[in-house]
Parts: C-alpha cells; sequence; structure tokens
C-alpha cells in the first residue's frame, strides 16, 4: 500500500516493512552457543521453542523432559534486516559443518519496524 | 559484530567438540571423556582420541593377562572374535605379542609447549579459584581475559611481556589478532591444538560457560574465547608459534605400532564383554524361567525404592532375604528436578541429573515455634566461628608462627586420634551430634507453592499439587506398581568418608554427585499429603489409607540405612518399621561381609565395623568401591533379577512392560537413566584403561586446586577422571573390569524397536558400540534378542525399519542449508 505525505499518520503505522526471517534448529545442547550469537549478532529479540520433535539425516530426534533436556531439539526464530540476519548465517554456517542442525531464511514483513531493528536502521 | 568474528565463535565451538565434561569437584559426574566423539563408532572414535590426547583406548595388556589368567575371557568367545578380527595363532603367542605391542610408560620427552601450559595452567589455577588462595587475583570480577590483560604484563616467566600491554581491550578481537596470518580453514587445526593442550581445564572451562548460574562463574566470568585469546598471545610472547606442527615435537607423538595394539587389543575386550554378558543373560534366562511359575506373593510388609546404583543392588538382595519386603530400582532424585536450600546456608544445591535442569526450589526451613532451631543455630555459630579463627591463624603472617608453636600439642594429639582410633573419634561425634538438635528433627520442607519466598534471580518455591501429584504417579508408573504396601519408604544414598577430594563421586550421580536423601524426603512427604493422593487417585492410582510413606538414606560406605523423621505411624506400621530397621541392620552385615573381601585389608570378621572405621579414617584411600564393576543396566520387574547374584556390577531400573502399554515409560527411562549409566560406564572404562589420560592418577601425589579440582603435584593439567585407587585393588591389579554397558531390557521387541526409531540420539550409542543392547521379549517366553549396530536384530533376518532413510527428508534440510 502507498503511504504519502497527505494522508494521516495512521495510515504509515500500519504498513508493511519487509524483513528477513532465520528459523534456526539445533540440538539441546547448542542452544547456549545460538543464543549468544543471536544477542551478539544485534538482533533485537528472539523466540525459543524447546523440546522440539522431528526428523532430519540422523534420524528421528525427541525429547523426554522428565529426564533428559538435552535429548530435545530447540527452536529459534528471530526476524531483523538482511545484515544482522546474516551476521547470524556466518556464525551458523561453519557450527554446521561439524554438528547437526538446519536454519531457514524467509523474507517477512513487520508492522512495528522498531519493535525489529534499531532507531538508526530504520532511518 | 562482524562477520569474521561470528565465524571465528563458531570455530571455537567446534573446536570445543572433542572435550569432554568436567564438574567441579562438589558435584563431581561421572561423563564420558570422549563424549565429543559418540557420533563416531567406538574403534574410530579412541583411535582419533588418542591422536588428540595420547590416552591408550583399550584394555592394557597387564589387565587383559589378569582377566585371561582368572578365567574371565572365555577361550570359546576369544577364538571367535580373533577369528572376526583375522587374527590367528595360539591364544598364549597372541597374548605375548600383544604385551609386546603395548606402548611402555616412559618419562615423556620435554615438549616445546612445556612452559606455555605451565603458565596457562598457573593463571587459570588462580583465576579460577573458588576460595582456597589465602590472597585472590585482583580484577577478576571483569572476566579472565580482562583479568589476564591486566596482570600478566607482570609476570616474569614471560619473557616478551612487554607486548601484552598493548592487547585489544575484546577477548575476541584479541583472539581474532592471534590467529592473524592464517586462513579460516586453519582456525579449527590451531583452536583444537591449544584446547587439547590442557584438556581438563579447557574441559572444565568448557563447563563453566554452559553453568550460566553457577555462582563463581556469575562472578568470574570465564568463556574458551578468552582463555584461548591469552594463549595465543602468551605463546607469542614466549616465542612458539601458534600453529600445531611447530610447537608439539614429532618425537613426542606415539609411534605408529600403537595402532596394531588397538587392532590385537580389541578382540580380547570384545571376549571379555561377550563372556560376562553371555554369563548374565544365562543368569537371567533361568531366572525367568523359575519365576514365570512363581504364584502371585501375598502384600508385602513394606516396599523400599532404592537408587538404581549398582550398590544398591546388594543391600536390596539382602534386605529381601530378610522378610516380606519388596524393593525396586529408580533413579536416585526420584524424579524431582529440584534445588535445595538446606537450614543455616544459603548455597542452592542442585539435586537432579546433570542432563536435566532443575526446575523447583526446595527450601528447610524452622518450623514456628522450634527452641531446637536456636539451639542448633548457636552451636553451628560457634563451630563456624571456631574454623575461622583458626584458619585466620595458620594464614596470618605475625600469627602463623605462634599459633604452631601454642597449638602444635593439640593438633598433633588429633593427628594420632585420626590415625590410630578413627573409629573412637566417629563414636564421640556421634555422641555429640545426638545432643545437639538437627534441621531434619525442627525443620519443615516448603512442599507447597510459596510465592512470597520467590527470589527475582531463582526458581519458584514450592509445588502446586498438580505437580507434586505428577511427580509421584510418573514415579510408580515408571516402576509400574500395581499395589502399595502399609509402610513405603524411598531411599536416597550418600557416601560417608574423610579426608577425600572425591567424596561427591561416590555419592549419588542422579543428584549430581550429591547424596540423594532431601529427594527421598520430599517424595514421602508428597505422597502422604491427602490433596495428592485425592489427586493421584483421580489419576487411576489409588494407595490404601493404611499405606504411609517414609525416607531414609543409605550410606554406601557402611551400608547402614537411616530413616529422617517419621511422621505419626499406625501401630501396624510401627511394628513393622521397628522390624524393618532389624531387618536392615542384619542386611547391613550380610551386605558388608559379602563387600569386605574385596577391600584389600579389611577385617573379615568385623565387616560392619571395619566399613565404619574407612567411613572416617583419614588416611584410607579407598572407603568404599563406588560404581566400580559397573558392566550392566537392567530394566524390568525385580522378579527378573531377584534370584540372581549380581555381585553388585548392575543397575537396576524397575519396569513393568504390562503397565506402560504405550511404551512412555519405557522411552523415559531408555533416553534418561540409561544414558546417564552410559556416561558413568565410559568413564570408568577410560579411566581404567589409561588412568594418567583419562582418570586423574594415584591420589597420594593428588593436590586440590582452587577448591574445585585436583593436578598431580603443584601444577599441570586438571585432572577430570577417577584417582587409581577408585579402581584398582593395588597398583597393578585391577578391581574394576573395563567392559562396555550391557543393557537388558525386559520388553517386547517391538516396543523397544519403537523408541529406538524415535531416537536417534540413543540409537547412535548402540550403533556405535559405546553399549549393547539385548531385550528379553515376555511374549515370546523371555528369549533374549540382541539388537546389531546398524539396525538389525540377532536372529531376525529382516533389518530393522530404522535403518531405512527417508530422501525427502534428507533433501529439504539441505536445501535450508544452502540459503
Amino acid at each position: 500500500m502507498d503511504a504519502t505525505n497527505n494522508e494521516p499518520n495512521w495510515r504509515t503505522e500500519h504498513s508493511l516493512h519487509p524483513l528477513k526471517k532465520i528459523e534456526i534448529i539445533v540440538k539441546g545442547k547448542r542452544e547456549t552457543f545460538v543464543q549468544d550469537l543471536l544477542e551478539e549478532s544485534g538482533v533485537s529479540g528472539y523466540t525459543i521453542h524447546r523440546n522440539v520433535a522431528g526428523k532430519g539425516t540422523s534420524g528421528f530426534h525427541e525429547g523426554n523432559l522428565l529426564f533428559n533436556d538435552e535429548a530435545s531439539l530447540v527452536m529459534f526464530f528471530a526476524v531483523s534486516d538482511e545484515s544482522k540476519i546474516q551476521t547470524i548465517i556466518d556464525g551458523l554456517t561453519p557450527l554446521f559443518e561439524k554438528s547437526s542442525g538446519v536454519m531457514f531464511v524467509s523474507d517477512t514483513e513487520v508492522v512495528r519496524l522498531k519493535k525489529f531493528v534499531g532507531k538508526a536502521s530504520e532511518q | 559484530m562482524p562477520t569474521d568474528l561470528s565465524a571465528l565463535r563458531a570455530r571455537v565451538e567446534n573446536a570445543a567438540n572433542v572435550l569432554g565434561r568436567c564438574w567441579p569437584l562438589q558435584s563431581y559426574i561421572a561423563a564420558n571423556p570422549l563424549a565429543g566423539f559418540e557420533d563416531r563408532p567406538f574403534n574410530e572414535a579412541v583411535r582419533h582420541a588418542r591422536a588428540l590426547f595420547d590416552g591408550c583406548g583399550y584394555p592394557r595388556a597387564n589387565q587383559l593377562r589378569y582377566a585371561w589368567n582368572a578365567g574371565a575371557i572365555d577361550p570359546d568367545h576369544l577364538q571367535e572374535r580373533l577369528r572376526a578380527h583375522e587374527q590367528t595363532g595360539p591364544l598364549e603367542t597372541l597374548l605375548a605379542e600383544l604385551e609386546g605391542a603395548e606402548i611402555r610408560s616412559e618419562s615423556p620427552a620435554p615438549r616445546a609447549d612445556d612452559p606455555l601450559n605451565r603458565i596457562m595452567a598457573k593463571w587459570l589455577a588462580v583465576f579460577l579459584d573458588q576460595g582456597q588462595a589465602a590472597w585472590s587475583m585482583p580484577h577478576r570480577e571483569k572476566g579472565f581475559y580482562a583479568a589476564w590483560r591486566e596482570v600478566a604484563p607482570y609476570d616474569t616467566q614471560i619473557p616478551n611481556r612487554a607486548s601484552l600491554r598493548t592487547l585489544p581491550e575484546r577477548a575476541v578481537d584479541a583472539l581474532a589478532a592471534g590467529l592473524d596470518g592464517h586462513p579460516e580453514s586453519q582456525w579449527e587445526a590451531i583452536l583444537q591444538h591449544h584446547l587439547t593442550a590442557l584438556p581438563g581445564w579447557a574441559a572444565f572451562i568448557k563447563w563453566r560457560v554452559q553453568a550460566r548460574h553457577d555462582a563463581w562463574q556469575a562472578a568470574h566470568p570465564i568463556t574458551l574465547i578468552g582463555y584461548l585469546a591469552a594463549r595465543l598471545h602468551t605463546a607469542r610472547a614466549l616465542g612458539l608459534s601458534v600453529t600445531p606442527n611447530n610447537e608439539r615435537s614429532a618425537a613426542n607423538r606415539r609411534p605408529p605400532n600403537d595402532d596394531e595394539y588397538a587392532e590385537r587389543a580389541a578382540p580380547w575386550l570384545e571376549a571379555w564383554e561377550a563372556t560376562y554378558r553371555e554369563q548374565l543373560l544365562s543368569d537371567l534366562e533361568i531366572a525367568a524361567s523359575t519365576t514365570a511359575q512363581a504364584s502371585a506373593s501375598p502384600r508385602p510388609n513394606a516396599q523400599l525404592v532404592f537408587c538404581i546404583d549398582v550398590r544398591s543392588e546388594v543391600i536390596r538382595r539382602h534386605l529381601e532375604e530378610t522378610g516380606p519386603y519388596e524393593t525396586f530400582g529408580y533413579a536416585g532424585f526420584f524424579g524431582l528436578p529440584m534445588q535445595y536450600e538446606a537450614h543455616g546456608t544459603d548455597a542452592r544445591v542442585e539435586l537432579c541429573p546433570p542432563i536435566v535442569d532443575p526446575k523447583h526450589r526446595i527450601r528447610e526451613t524452622p518450623t514456628a515455634d522450634s527452641g531446637d532451631a536456636a539451639t542448633h543455630d548457636r552451636w553451628q555459630a560457634w563451630a563456624q566461628a571456631g574454623r575461622s579463627l583458626v584458619k585466620s591463624l595458620k594464614q596470618n603472617i605475625a600469627a602463623a608462627f605462634g599459633f604452631v608453636e601454642a597449638s602444635g600439642g593439640l593438633f598433633g594429639a588429633a593427628l594420632a586420634a585420626r590415625t590410630l582410633v578413627p573409629n573412637w573419634l566417629r563414636t564421640g561425634r556421634e555422641a555429640w551430634t545426638a545432643r545437639i538438635p538437627q534441621p531434619d528433627d525442627f525443620c519443615d520442607l516448603t512442599l507447597d507453592r510459596t510465592p512470597e519466598a520467590d527470589t527475582p534471580d531463582g526458581l519458584p518455591v514450592g509445588l502446586a499439587v498438580q505437580e507434586k501429584a505428577a511427580y509421584a504417579e510418573a514415579a510408580f508408573r515408571l516402576m509400574g506398581w500395581d499395589r502399595f504396601a502399609p509402610v513405603v519408604v524411598f531411599t536416597g544414598h550418600g557416601s560417608e568418608t574423610a579426608n577425600n577430594p572425591y567424596q561427591s563421586s561416590l555419592d549419588c550421580g542422579a543428584c549430581a554427585g550429591h547424596p540423594g536423601g532431601p529427594n527421598a524426603r520430599v517424595l514421602a512427604a508428597i505422597c502422604n499429603e491427602s490433596e495428592v493422593r485425592a489427586a493421584l487417585r483421580e489419576r487411576g492410582i489409588d494407595i490404601p489409607d493404611d499405606t504411609v510413606f517414609l525416607a531414609a538414606q543409605h550410606n554406601t560406605t557402611t551400608d547402614a540405612v537411616q530413616f529422617f523423621a517419621t511422621p505419626a505411624l499406625t501401630d501396624t506400621q510401627a511394628q513393622i518399621v521397628a522390624q524393618l530397621e532389624r531387618d536392615l541392620n542384619t542386611a547391613q552385615d550380610h551386605a558388608t561381609a559379602e563387600r569386605a573381601p574385596t577391600l584389600r585389608g579389611a577385617d573379615l570378621k568385623r565387616s560392619t565395623a571395619d566399613t565404619e572405621r574407612r567411613a572416617v579414617d583419614w588416611a584410607e584411600a579407598r572407603p568404599e568401591w563406588g560404581l566400580s564393576g559397573n558392566a550392566a543396566f537392567i530394566i524390568g520387574r525385580r522378579a527378573l533379577t531377584s534370584q540372581c547374584n549380581l555381585e553388585g556390577r548392575a543397575f537396576l531400573h524397575a519396569y513393568d512392560w504390562q503397565a506402560d502399554a504405550n511404551g512412555t515409560a519405557l522411552a523415559q527411562i531408555m533416553t534418561g537413566p540409561l544414558v546417564v549409566g552410559e556416561w558413568i560406564n565410559t568413564q570408568y572404562y577410560f579411566s581404567t584403561v589409561d588412568n594418567a589420560v583419562y582418570g586423574s592418577g594415584s591420589k597420594i601425589t593428588q593436590n586440590v586446586v582452587g577448591n574445585f579440582g585436583v593436578w598431580q603435584g603443584n601444577g599441570g593439567d586438571l585432572m577430570t577422571g577417577l584417582p587409581l585407587q577408585s579402581l584398582q585393588s593395588d597398583d597393578t591389579t585391577p578391581y574394576h573390569h573395563p567392559l562396555r554397558l550391557m543393557a537388558v531390557v525386559q520388553a517386547p521387541v517391538d516396543r523397544v524397536k519403537r523408541i529406538l526409531n524415535r531416537n536417534a540420539q540413543l540409537r547412535m550409542l548402540f550403533d556405535h558400540e559405546w553399549m549393547a543392547l539385548a531385550v528379553m521379549d515376555p511374549e515370546q517366553n523371555n528369549a533374549v534378542c540382541r539388537y546389531q549396530p546398524g539396525g538389525t536384530w540377532q536372529d531376525e533376518s529382516e533389518p530393522s525399519a530404522s535403518t531405512t532413510e527417508d530422501a525427502a527428508s534428507v533433501s529439504e534440510p539441505e536445501r535450508a542449508m544452502s540459503v
């Protein structure tokens, strides 16, 4: 939708802004590493799903939270601008050379841009 | 963060894959020192590890000779395994050749990086100190790299120390600078070389990084990046190259014929394992056929739940012989992932396995009108003041001389008493303790959810009713309970030993190296609550009104079982408890009599008194054997094992295949307690086959460093494994038989297949032969079915579905990786 200078402010506040989304699935023991990577990449926030089950090249993984927190998979997702997502990709690519895990990057759109990128980026 | 720095972090993470895990001494956890190699087959993993750590991965020739002479290796199994490895010849000749192929331990030639290792071990020891040092390193609150950067320029052992003054402020920048000139393709090799130079220290740092809630890590943070940055720049200041090739001289590498030793030793290990396993399975098959004919037993007087620990098997067997008692095996933290705050201390102890995060905080708090608490606290305060005073006097420069003069006689007398009459001191201490009220007598546990006691940085205090019911239900479902005796006792365990830095290695592994008594108390108290019983009834578990739950603790050194404070009992219950206490004393005598011949120098006629002496003798290097001997993990009904003498070598987890139709409980057991059993078994295995590299050497020459670890003499690497005295009867006679764990599961084989198919991590341990699996299928008359690496089952022609891969599921992640 096009926003022009003549339109009221509420119209621009509800417009969508393109950003990148990264989804990461790793073994539970890599949670700390990925969390640190996300923190230091400068993304403003992220979501963690623990005890994720699923199948990959090494077989099916299913957590049993009663007795083993490490056996399950952990899923992260974060939304930010392309350069920060690229930093995360650059940190995960070498990791996945040695340990299992996947990442998916896709285009996404958000309404409140400030929540996802700092002021400087917005300008 | 610039791109190359985020790649550098990943390279450090990858390089650290090969490191084992090392916990502080206070919560010693037995774990596989080669855990980073479990994604490879065992024989390949030990060879890779040998190249990195210089450690032997197979039993030593003298250990195999000992087993052969003792008849622990069956000649038929040996011939079969030798044929499989294409080795032929007379057995004695092969054994002699094996001995010839073994590398003799010689004093290693000095290495180029020895000075670097000495300097780094020194800085790590002073930074990581947990209250042992009288003077602490300054700037520790800034973190390792920053503190080292401030102080290292004054280290006179570093010739070019002035160069350290201009290092970057951030550790990651300093590490990048340290790697300057080397392309990214070489980073991992360089970083791994430096991490494996002092693998014990690096493993401890790795643990600290993951233990974010550890108070010492919060106060004095350290990272692998900080350590590597400091190490690389120290190397440069010493004039050493940071690349692997130049730093370790080729002369120190093991000669190529060491591979020959691995090839020659492998069939002997496999035959040793086959001999033990075949005998065990044969015993179990006989027992299964006998007990299948037995009619259902009447309601027992008492049911006792012990930890799955191998030491429980001995006392359980002897207790069952004394009367109408049933015993069960369950993980020693009783399924309660809790943090415990004992009365009179701010320390919060995690009482759950290392692969589980604690989820609740339980506090020990005095009852409102307790005068006993004041008495106890007053004595505690006096005792603490006394200890502080003595420590100050010993460490104060001016006071130390006069203090020695004045108190020498007293200390000498105490030394003589501890050495000559340790039992007398024990009796005296017990008599004294009995006069002072103990927290168990006047404290309640905060079992109910207490939001007002929560702290912002802590776990929720107490449990909601439904949470309590869920933990109780999990316990009964996993163990497959179908009835309740008038008295049920949850029995944790702990060790009693003096002057022993490895005490926690003898405590309960499922409670992170602590005694399991508090967990037993919590579960017993929960099960006595009427609201919980009502909730359980809704969940299909009906506890009779005449059942009471008690808590106790098994002292694994003396085999005594002591009850915690008991709730009000009916006359019948009181009679049963009184008889049970007498029977536990009898069982203790029988159990210690069985164990005494294995402990050198034991008084066989007074075995219980002898174990009590070992528990308090500060010169005793072998107070008990811990989990030495462990070789099997049996998941099934007690009826399967109750007729067998398993010699304290088997973990026993109760499981009733008929009460778990969908296999949920079995999946929990196999992915939790069984995996922890594998950790313990591999720790004992590797500590035995190469004690200098994977163990921690002799206790005699060990010193505690920083209150968290041990090293040999006054420096070098942090020793991460078990001491020699925990594994060998003397310098040459092994006590622990280094055999990989055999899991025996009594359940329908299809159920076990389903579980393996859904847990790739677990299946990997069997496929890579870190442990073996046999299933006794009760639907097929307990016929034994053995899992074969790769996913097939012995005596079955069709391959398991688990070996097939879904092509579609492979392509999707690969596409994603190319984004």
